[in-house]
């Protein structure tokens, strides 16, 4: 009974099932088919064709696709009427398009076939898997079709006919189902890992299904209809993929053709006349991988975001394209540029710390021999010609420790430009070279911690957004007294010994207690807040202090009953720094109108005290203390406003404008003692003005000129400044490009260096006051020739500066028997350099790096030295330098190699002796005349290897970095450099030493990142 | 095509950048000029040569101890005798506050001049105290802590016009008894000295003295150029610099000075 009745539902299922089926094939011979025209009358590509989608949905996306072109001379209705596949139920899901076979030979039959699947089958997303294209037209074969690409664009073709020709096979039994059979598992496929932090890691030999091949994820050109919109502006922004950082400076173009910008410091582009809107963009940024966005009419013209990947770090040697890897990177179309990634630093040989201004010291032009500097040598410039804006805020010191490293903490930094010479009117207030350093704003997607350990100091970071219009960046790095700081502290603090104080206390060491508490630490902070597309509120603090302490002092306490209590301490206290903040406001005020507003506020301290101070207990426990020694105290105080505006006016015209407002107040005092004060300056001044300049395009984009004017009014002098500026580049062909700049600078506030060996030299600042003071001036000119191609840059350029108005202070002093007058001692001269650079730069492979070469002199002329020009402080002839960095599998190695001409210096031509009145001897050296001697050679070899640490397993994919340990040789043949002479007389003779720079120095740094 | 551009371009900066030797001018035989002038005393001059630096350098051919020196005072000019070892003295002229003196002669063709103006005799020089009294200490490594020593030595004096002033110790006992053992220290002279100044007192700590017994506290008025001596000389080539002097065509010094004593006892503490 139970049985009966079970086979009996069984039947009914069954009928169900039948009536359900005939049901459904029914509705499929209903299904209605829709007919479009494919463009407008008179295109080549106008014709009708037919649509038809067997389950009578036409809107899924998640499908398969069959197309067929008809046979000659066929309409699309003869053809949808023909074809027998679509009743298939097999292809029920199936989209059928029917197209017409128009032309007269294959090659025109197919021209149209590309961009018609583009256009119906847009916002496909899986590509070509599902994409099938039958052909009835007797007059195509196969290799036609692959002629035209189209065996890409499909992923299985069937030549109809020659099904047809064989047998008349039944359709259902050919291999037809086989051919056009969906891959339904692409329409859901593995969900891609949220893989956009960090850099991923893929083992060569773990690569074993290309279709899953994560390394190559670069953008696919996606849609391929015709365009919508011509000749039109695209505005936008370019970020880091990763992180969401905006990346200034980027190079985007329109492929195929000269017409491209670069983003502005907030990474905003407008790019002009984009041809159509399916152009394929290209954009470029050192450090990361050459990207291509492919425009639809479908992406946004304004705010399109395109987001880059940083270079490819896969283990793998199978890169399908060689993508630019540099560390450094010259830029090919302005004049003197060199762009740096601080994100690749770390392959670099260093000190102990990665450092921004060390490695543009390898480049040409910028001087390497003078370790004791982070300032950069410039074309024969000084550190102090030299610019440094700091996310639009000027910083006034650079070195950490003596100069050997500098005040930028390269973790927080996101983007270093160096202009060489020939700088834009944008800049202004210095007359040698701009170093603009950009900063990190944090990530804007996920919170990242980051800590780096090396032998000189401890660096952490943190990253932290919140929500998704507010990110925040914090860094911190703080030297510790490890050997390698102590080596470099006692580089200059064991001469302390040698010179024996004027007054010397037989009972100091007694009961001296040195405590020495010397450190660097600097602190970066960078909050941004985006309210809208529109604007950008960022709020940038950047603190960098050293403190190099060389003090004792000695308590004495006494019982005594007639005694009171006495102490003296003898202080020998150097501590400078940079304190600097800006608030930026960034507005993307229409499409061609960018602008920004800073208000910033820096602050340079330099405070020397090498002084005894006595203090004095009388017995009614009051004390009184007296000082005397040496107090050097400066501050200046920078409090500064501007507002920058760059408007696109056509693609061969942008004009950038602007005004800014600068208050200064600088003060040097130098003293005695607590009462003698002997110097002190104290300027206070207001330095405004505004510029204008224009970026203009001509010959097809092939000359690009652009002329400038910076106007300064200057109060203390009551007068007007103008600098006049203009450079040109021309491209010969796409990789032949000739440059050429002139410019007019000016200097209202000079450095100037009281070079002092005993604990450091120490600079300070002073505004030109037009008199014992002048407003110092230069004149740039400037040629050269570059040459770029896939894997190589070569590049020549030669200077020719012109410098007015130099200012050297000495406080040796100038005594008559009337006076000392110190203020007396300002010198002016002027003087010049100029040279040549090479350069040839292999950009990627494994193996990539650099040579460089600079042919220079810098002359100067002080009538108070000489009567003609000497050799600048500064001047090296020769410079050669060497970079190569090599990758293999997780390692990292580099090595540079440089050698410099000798350094000037002055000898003593002879010594005496005078008498003083307590009796004693006091020795004084005559000198030669100034600067007529070389230092022997420099030349330093360096090498360095880093291993980078990943996390997860090998083959995993999503194995990541997180850091790496790096070890490095600086000075691997322990050459001896002379850093300077030192001179003594004995025994009636003058002795020469000579004092060194650094041996052989090795160092290790780990490096862990949380992403 | 291109290495042609380049080589064109590389042969055109060459010539801009041309080397023209910077000129070498040497060693210059200048004279050394030595001479106190203090008041009551005769002028006396040392004249000497500069130490060469390098060993293949020519003097001139004049001799240091035969020149012909000269100095100017209220218009009447007299030379100088020589008197052996480069000094000269000259036996008709003393030296008298508030004048002013030039010295002038010919050294390796050149003409050498300077002056100066003898400065006043301090006024109002005092101590606080006439004698202190100290513990003798047997350590070599110092005085020990539980030890008391005296207040310091306050010197004042008039100074209205910020001129420098130096104060030189000097112990005038014949037979010295040291406060200290020196042990393998250097011996220590009989003379200190506090640097310049330009204030109107100072003071003396009491372990600045090395021996027992009476010591003589002179208080000079020195000119800037003679405070000049005391400032840091670089030996360094990154900023050696010629010395200051005021002196021209010569180095030295040629300064009037004038000075005032008070006398102090170091006893021993029993």
């Amino acid at each position: 009974m139970f049985k009966k009745n079970n086979s009996s539902v069984i039947i009914i299922k069954c009928i169900l099932f039948i009536f359900l089926l005939s049901f459904l094939l029914s509705k499929d011979s209903y299904a209605q088919y829709r007919t479009y025209n494919f463009n407008q009358p008179g295109n080549e590509c106008y014709f009708s064709y037919i649509c038809f989608a067997p389950d009578s949905v036409y809107n899924s996306i998640k499908r398969p696709f069959i197309f067929i072109l008809g046979q000659e001379d066929q309409t699309a209705q003869q053809i949808f009427d023909g074809d027998t596949i679509k009743n298939s139920p097999q292809f029920h899901k199936y989209e059928f398009l029917y197209l017409p076979s128009k032309g007269i030979n294959a090659k025109e039959k197919l021209n149209c076939i590309e961009s018609f699947v583009s256009l119906v089958t847009h916002g496909f997303k899986f590509g070509h898997v599902n994409l099938f294209f039958q052909v009835n037209d007797t007059s195509i074969i196969q290799s036609d079709i692959a002629a035209k690409g189209l065996n890409k664009v499909f992923r299985s073709t069937r030549m109809n006919y020659l099904n047809e020709d064989v047998s008349n096979k039944d359709l259902m039994t050919e291999n037809i189902l086989e051919r056009f059979k969906e891959t339904a598992v692409v329409y859901d496929p593995v969900k891609k890992p949220k893989e956009d932090i960090g850099i991923y890691y893929v083992e060569e030999d773990t690569i074993k299904n290309p279709d899953i091949d994560t390394t190559d994820d670069r953008p696919h050109k996606t849609f391929f209809g015709p365009p919508e919109v011509f000749n039109y502006t695209l505005t936008g922004v370019i970020r880091d993929k990763a992180t969401g950082e905006a990346l200034p400076f980027a190079n985007i173009y329109v492929k195929g053709s000269t017409n491209g910008t670069s983003t502005n410091t907030d990474g905003y582009f407008t790019l002009l006349k984009v041809p159509s809107d399916t152009s394929t963009l290209i954009v470029q940024y050192i450090g990361y991988q050459k990207t291509e966005a492919y425009l639809t009419p479908k992406t946004a013209k304004k705010n399109f975001i395109i987001e880059v990947k940083p270079q490819s770090q896969a283990l793998q040697n199978v890169t399908v394209t060689a993508y630019k890897d540099d560390v450094v990177f010259v830029k090919k179309a302005e004049v003197s540029t060199i762009d740096l990634a601080p994100k690749k630093l770390e392959m670099l040989p260093s000190l102990g710390e990665k450092d921004v201004m060390r490695s543009f010291q390898l480049m040409p032009g910028v001087s390497a021999s003078n370790e004791s500097s982070s300032g950069l040598y410039v074309r024969g410039g000084t550190p102090d010609q030299n610019l440094v804006l700091y996310d639009g805020f000027t910083v006034y010191h650079v070195d950490h420790l003596y100069g050997f490293y500098s005040a930028f903490n390269s973790n927080a930094l996101k983007d270093v430009q160096l202009y060489k010479g020939g700088f834009e009117s944008r800049f202004g207030g210095r007359i040698s070279s701009v170093t603009e350093i950009t900063s990190k704003e944090g990530n804007q997607k996920n919170i990242n911690l980051g800590a780096d350990l090396s032998l000189l100091s401890m660096n952490f970071f943190a990253e932290v957004p919140i929500g998704d219009k507010f990110s925040s960046f914090i860094a911190f790095r703080k030297s510790y007294q490890g050997a390698l700081y102590q080596a470099l502290f006692d580089k200059f603090n064991k001469r302390s010994s040698t010179s024996a104080p004027v007054n010397q206390n037989p009972f100091g060491r007694f009961s001296q207690n040195q405590d020495i508490v010397s450190y660097f630490y600097d602190l970066n902070g960078k909050f941004t807040y985006r309210p809208g597309d529109k604007d950008i509120i960022s709020l940038s603090i950047f603190n960098g202090t050293d403190n190099l302490d060389n003090s004792f002092s000695s308590g004495i306490p006494s019982f005594g009953q007639y005694n009171s209590n006495f102490s003296t301490s003898s202080t020998d206290l150097t501590r400078y720094g940079n304190v600097g903040s800006s608030l930026k406001w960034s507005r993307k005020w229409n499409s061609k109108l960018y602008g920004n507003t800073i208000i910033s506020y820096s602050n340079y301290y330099s405070h020397r005290d090498r002084s005894q101070n006595r203090t004095l207990f009388n017995p009614n426990n009051e004390s009184s203390s007296s000082r005397s020694g040496l107090l050097e105290n400066n501050d200046l105080k920078d409090f500064s406003f501007k507002s920058d505006y760059q408007w696109d006016i056509s693609n061969s015209n942008q004009i950038q404008f602007g005004g800014f407002g600068t208050y200064f107040n600088i003060r040097y005092t130098y003293a005695q003692s607590d009462t003698a004060t002997i110097l002190d300056r104290n300027g206070k001044t207001l330095l405004s003005g505004v510029y204008l300049q224009d970026k203009l395009k001509f010959l097809n984009d092939k000359l690009q000129f652009l002329p400038g004017i910076r106007t300064s009014y200057f109060q203390t002098t009551s007068k007007v400044y103008y600098e006049p500026r203009a450079s040109l580049s021309y491209n010969l062909t796409d990789w032949l490009i000739l440059k050429g700049a002139y410019g007019k600078y000016y200097q209202f506030a000079n450095r100037v260096t009281r070079e002092d060996i005993l604990s450091g030299s120490t600079d300070f600042w002073i505004l030109s006051d037009g008199k014992s003071v002048p407003i110092s001036s230069s004149i740039h000119y400037i040629a050269g020739i570059s040459y770029e191609s896939k894997n190589y840059t070569f590049s020549a350029e030669g200077y020719y500066k012109l410098i007015q108005n130099l200012t050297e202070y000495s406080l040796r002093i100038n005594a008559s028997p009337m006076g000392i007058n110190y203020n007396e001692n300002f010198f002016n001269g002027y003087g010049f350099s100029r040279g040549v650079e090479f350069l040839a730069q292999r950009n990627s492979g494994n193996l990539n790096g650099w040579i460089s070469y600079t042919l220079g002199e810098a002359r100067n002329h002080f009538d108070v030295y000489s009567s003609s020009y000497y050799p600048a402080n500064q001047d090296v002839t020769h410079e050669f330098k060497i970079v190569g960095l090599y990758k293999y599998k997780r390692w990292n190695f580099s090595a540079n190699w440089i050698f410099a001409t000798g350094r000037p210096y002055t000898a003593p031509s002879g010594a005496y002796s005078i008498t003083l009145l307590d009796g004693t001897e006091k020795d004084y050296f005559t000198v030669t005349s100034k600067n007529s001697l070389r230092l022997p050679d420099y030349h330093r070899l360096d090498i360095a290897a880093n291993y980078k640490l990943l996390m997860g397993k090998s083959g995993d994919k999503k194995r990541r970095e997180i850091g790496y340990i790096g070890f490095s040789l600086f000075n691997v043949f322990n050459h001896l450099n002379i850093w300077y002479k030192q001179y003594t007389i004995e025994s009636g003779k003058v002795l020469e030493t000579n004092v060194n720079y650094l041996g052989i120095t090795p160092n290790l740094t780990i490096s862990l990142k949380f992403r | 095509m291109k290495l042609r551009i380049i080589i064109y371009i590389l042969m055109i900066l060459s010539v801009l950048v041309a080397c023209n030797k910077a000129d070498n001018s040497e060693f210059t035989d200048s004279p050394i000029v030595e001479s106190y002038l203090t008041p009551g005393n005769y002028p006396r001059v040392r004249i000497s040569r500069q130490i060469p630096f390098s060993s293949n350098v020519k003097y001139s051919s004049d001799d240091v101890n035969a020149l012909s020196i000269n100095i100017l005072h209220n218009n009447i000019s007299s030379s100088l005798t020589p008197v052996g070892g480069g000094q000269y003295v000259d036996s008709s002229l003393k030296v008298a506050e508030g004048d002013r003196y030039d010295l002038s002669f010919t050294y390796n063709s050149k003409s050498v001049r300077a002056y100066t103006i003898v400065p006043s005799k301090p006024a109002h020089f005092a101590e606080s105290v006439t004698a202190i009294a100290i513990q003798k200490m047997d350590s070599t490594s110092g005085f020990p802590s539980f030890g008391s020593m005296p207040d310091p030595i306050s010197l004042t004096w008039d100074n209205t016009d910020g001129s420098y002033y130096i104060v030189v110790i000097e112990n005038l006992e014949t037979k010295l008894v040291p406060v200290r053992n020196f042990g393998s220290d250097t011996i220590p002279g009989i003379r200190f000295r506090q640097p310049p100044t330009t204030a109107s007192g100072l003071e003396i700590r009491a372990m600045e003295f090395q021996y027992f017994g009476k010591h003589r506290l002179i208080l000079f008025h020195v000119l800037p150029d003679y405070a000049s001596l005391y400032s840091a000389s670089e030996t360094s080539s990154q900023n050696l610099t010629n010395p200051s002097t005021s002196i021209m065509n010569g180095y030295g010094i040629f300064t009037g000075l004038n000075s005032d004593t008070l006398y102090l006892n170091v006893n021993q503490q029993q």
